[in-house]
């Protein structure tokens, strides 16, 4: 895949991307673009072995799920850190104030339940591709949705 | 699994819009710049010591060859070098001194060969470290 190609698939999935990861990284803009603009560079390095099978996005995906993975296992110590932040924003007059309760409440969530259930909310993939995005079995992709949307609907009182 | 149909409208509801889209595009290819400029540059050094590698290679065999054949060339009953204090054990290395000579420079050429191709060995592993390459299928 050229340069120009590359940049023409992101062009059209760089938004989903980002939500993608805005909601696993609970609402943090900044850390989610980072993560976005990180996912984006390995995909490129290794768009070389990507064969087109019309899944560019799917692709994209899972290498932003591993760098997402990757991320939180190395900052497991700022997580503190983080909730105290969090705390702040919930009354800041922000950009994403509106979508606050939705990611205060996908935060209580383990990174792998928050992955599936917005893979399969937000993004709309099945559960088969999300097994095969989160290289999970189908099994405990349903498990995950299952304890996360009891848990987000007991939190939201839907 | 059917979907929970308040989750799912609550998640559209709340999908996100980026007004940054532009800025975020220039960021990206402001990256892939510097990765480009950082790939090109380790591929050119990876290739450089390559050929040195190769080089080394070439020359380490040729030049083992050569010295092998002088040494076997020279006549058998003169030895390849002699020494001023005249003991057992120098008599000995004189005496057999054209197998010694070739059997040293064996060891040298076989040991410059092995290290040789782990280098060899070592870069092409660098090269598919490089390269991050995650399985997909369906």
């Amino acid at each position: 895949m050229t340069r120009e190609v590359f940049i023409a698939h992101v062009e059209h999935e760089q938004e989903a991307l980002r939500s993608f990861l805005l909601a696993l990284c609970c609402g943090n803009k900044s850390n989610a673009d980072d993560l976005a603009q990180d996912a984006l560079v390995k995909a490129y390095l290794s768009s070389a072995g990507y064969q087109d099978k019309g899944r560019f996005r799917s692709w994209l995906f899972k290498i932003a799920y591993n760098t997402f993975l990757n991320h939180k296992a190395s900052s497991r110590t700022m997580e503190t850190l983080d909730d105290a932040r969090t705390l702040v924003s919930t009354t800041a007059a922000d950009d994403s104030f509106e979508h606050q309760d939705l990611y205060l409440a996908l935060r209580t969530l383990p990174p792998k339940e928050r992955s599936s259930i917005t893979l399969y909310y937000l993004s709309g993939y099945n559960i088969k591709e999300i097994s095969a995005i989160t290289e999970t079995s189908e099994d405990a992709v349903k498990k995950q949705l299952s304890r996360g949307r009891d848990k987000l609907k007991e939190i939201l009182k839907l | 699994m059917t979907k929970d149909k308040a989750l799912e409208e609550l998640f559209l509801a709340k999908k996100p819009h980026f007004d940054d889209h532009d800025a975020f595009m220039t960021n990206l290819t402001k990256r892939l710049d510097a990765v480009e400029y950082i790939r090109q540059h380790q591929e050119a050094t990876i290739r450089r010591y390559k050929m040195a590698m190769i080089a080394a290679f070439v020359v380490g065999i040729i030049s083992g060859a050569v010295t092998m054949a002088f040494i076997l060339s020279t006549p058998a009953d003169v030895p390849l070098f002699e020494f001023q204090v005249q003991t057992g054990f120098l008599l000995w290395l004189a005496e057999y001194s054209r197998p010694i000579a070739a059997t040293a420079l064996a060891l040298v050429m076989t040991l410059g060969m092995m290290s040789i191709i782990n280098n060899v060995q070592d870069i092409v592993r660098m090269r598919r470290k490089n390269a991050f390459i995650p399985k997909f299928s369906l």
